[in-house]
């Protein structure tokens, strides 16, 4: 995190989006592999953990930009500044890219010098003062053309990761990537703590959230929040996705088995969530628990898989049941 | 699997025949992309009837995203976008059906070495995520062809299964225009080899679909005199031996669609209920699609003839 001890310094309004795939590798990396795969910088090291799961990240990297930011009622604001962006490999499986800003209450009518904003990686400034709310929700509903938009930093770093020559290009399943957009705003004073004002799934592979956070939060904490909220999400959703794809029952059992079992060999022991978070957000999850109820979704989910796996490894058994009379 | 639909001449019904491959291939529970390749005369919003959804795209098709204006191609969600009533109730236990469609005002462009990367990454972005992906290519010798076959040439795509539907219709110049694409100069095999396939390799990849073939058996004909049904027979024999001159005889065939007006004329999805209830299209040619969409991925109908 040495890049971004500056990082949103003066931020009034944080945002980002993290974009989650499945590495398109036959085996997962390990975490040497996994770092060699996020070197994105000669002069920074990756980040690499072992406890409580195999988790590597990147050191940021910067993206200069000057356009205008999206806003909900169309008032027109340009900001200049770096956002930052980096890269994550969990269990040498999931990969995910995340780009973040944070943008200040108000800055100067011109664009200063760019070592001015180098030295602030991750914050923006606007020209003039800037409309919080109306940019909050421009951002959640998407940049138009020519404006300032995350998810398309996010996937530049996405593209040329992908193009890695460690990658085999020989996913084991298939699967879909998703897409979590992200804003936070300061928490009211006295608040008692993070919230989550909105989640929401807009299309099938994107997703809403705008929080509340204490004021003075670290962008990098918060958009790690994010990226654990966006691992955790995008495993419920391919999890889902294989048992429905599975046609439990009406298949023959092989086909069960063959159906399931990425599952079992490559994302049930992904399932940690705050494993890395900073305590006074990971409280956030606890409102996840509450609604919409994601661990014991996936317990659910768990468990399915297992008995249906335990079904199908007795075949016999299961022959003379169904027989009877 | 990646399949590349191609064909040497227009009229063929390549891309109404593709399109309907690959909403069979949905309902079998495959998850599809359809990609319109075909620079200059993009048709699926048509076929997928998804004309509303199509506009606006003048900007983020295909064709900006190869030129690198965009890093994100449009796509269309076909069951939820569609306005055709009957495809608008996805069936239980249907795989997805996402169209990519190209700009509205784009032809053909060359290509280079960066707009070579940029098809492998999409072509390798869809095939993580999709079972099947439907490429549309224009017809006759295009940069599209040549770059798709340079595409799956590439490093990155050795682990990516293709193949090669090119589609005729059953005349003298067809059969020869068909053969002539895949076999003769400049033709498939030829740039496929000079971006690095094995020949034998890649012609083992590729089969033929015949397009609007009369049958001389069908009810349609059943009112010939003698004598016309005699002449259709040999013309149709004659046809049998020219392509099979042409080396692209019954060993290399995957199907055969008869001559159909609804795919001639109207250019969408045969639908179930275009068959049984509405009675405007023949059960003949859906099960002919059918068969077809089942043996895209039937090894025995592939490999070397």
């Amino acid at each position: 995190m040495n890049a971004g001890e500056n990082d949103g310094e003066g931020a009034v309004l944080l945002c980002g989006e993290v974009r989650t795939c499945l590495l398109p590798a036959h085996q997962a990396l390990d975490i040497r592999a996994a770092a060699q795969l996020l070197r994105l910088r000669a002069d920074e090291r990756v980040l690499v953990s072992e406890r409580p799961n195999l988790y590597a990240r990147s050191p940021d990297t910067l993206t200069g930009v000057d356009c205008p930011l999206p806003s909900a009622t169309g008032a027109k604001v340009r900001a200049v500044g770096a956002v930052a962006v980096r890269g994550t490999l969990t269990e040498g499986r999931v990969l995910q890219t995340s780009a973040r800003l944070g943008l200040t209450a108000r800055g100067p009518d011109h664009r200063r010098p760019w070592g001015h904003y180098l030295v602030r990686p991750g914050t923006l400034e606007p020209f003039g003062r800037l409309p919080r709310e109306a940019v909050a929700e421009g951002v959640l509903a998407g940049a138009r053309r020519g404006e300032l938009d995350v998810g398309l930093i996010a996937d530049g770093l996405l593209t040329v990761l992908l193009r890695h020559p460690l990658l085999d290009q020989h996913p084991p399943f298939k699967s879909r990537p998703t897409r979590l957009r992200w804003t936070a705003l300061p928490a009211a004073p006295g608040a008692p703590g993070p919230s989550i004002e909105r989640l929401t799934l807009a299309e099938d592979e994107l997703r809403t959230l705008r929080l509340r956070v204490p004021p003075g939060a670290d962008p990098a904490e918060v958009a790690g929040l994010c990226e654990d909220l966006a691992l955790h999400d995008w495993l419920l959703t391919t999890v889902v996705r294989l048992l429905d794809g599975s046609r439990l029952g009406s298949a023959d059992g092989t086909a069960v088995v063959r159906a399931l079992r990425p599952a079992v060999d490559h994302l049930l022991h992904l399932w940690m969530p705050r494993a890395r978070l900073e305590p006074s957000l990971a409280a956030l999850w606890d409102a996840l628990e509450e609604r919409p109820g994601f661990n014991r979704q996936w317990q659910v989910l768990v468990r399915r898989i297992r008995d249906q796996l335990a079904l199908h490894a007795v075949p016999a058994l299961h022959q003379e049941a169904v027989m009877a009379p | 699997m990646l399949v590349f639909a191609a064909s040497d001449k227009g009229g063929t019904g390549r891309s109404v025949t593709s399109a309907n491959l690959a909403y069979q291939r949905a309902l079998l529970g495959d998850h599809v992309a359809y990609v319109d390749f075909d620079f200059g005369s993009p048709t699926a919003a048509a076929v997928f009837d998804v004309p509303g959804a199509i506009r606006g795209i003048q900007e983020n098709g295909l064709h900006s995203y190869l030129e690198g204006e965009t890093n994100e191609p449009a796509k269309i969600d076909v069951w939820r976008q569609t306005e055709h009533p009957v495809l608008r109730n996805r069936p239980n236990q249907a795989g997805r059906m996402v169209l990519f469609p190209g700009n509205i005002s784009g032809g053909e462009f060359a290509t280079d070495e960066d707009t070579l990367e940029r098809c492998v990454d999409l072509l390798l972005r869809l095939n993580t995520e999709f079972d099947l992906i439907v490429v549309d290519l224009s017809a006759g010798r295009s940069y599209a062809m040549d770059m798709v076959l340079a595409a799956t040439a590439h490093p990155r795509m050795r682990h990516v299964p293709f193949r090669w539907l090119v589609f005729h219709r059953w005349t003298r110049q067809h059969v020869i225009a068909a053969a002539g694409l895949v076999h003769k100069d400049f033709g498939i095999l030829e740039c496929g080899a000079g971006h690095g396939h094995d020949k034998d390799e890649l012609r083992g990849h590729i089969r033929f679909v015949r397009a609007a073939v009369p049958d001389p058996e069908s009810p349609l004909w059943s009112q010939v005199t003698p004598a016309q049904a005699a002449w259709m027979q040999a013309c149709d024999e004659a046809l049998r031996r020219l392509a099979s001159d042409n080396r692209i005889g019954d060993s290399v065939v995957l199907g055969i669609v008869p001559l159909e007006p609804i795919l001639q004329w109207r250019e969408q999805l045969i639908t179930e209920e275009d068959v049984l209830s509405k009675q405007i299209a023949n059960k003949e040619t859906l099960e002919a699609i059918e068969e077809i969409a089942r043996r895209l991925t039937d090894d025995a109908y592939w490999g070397r003839p």
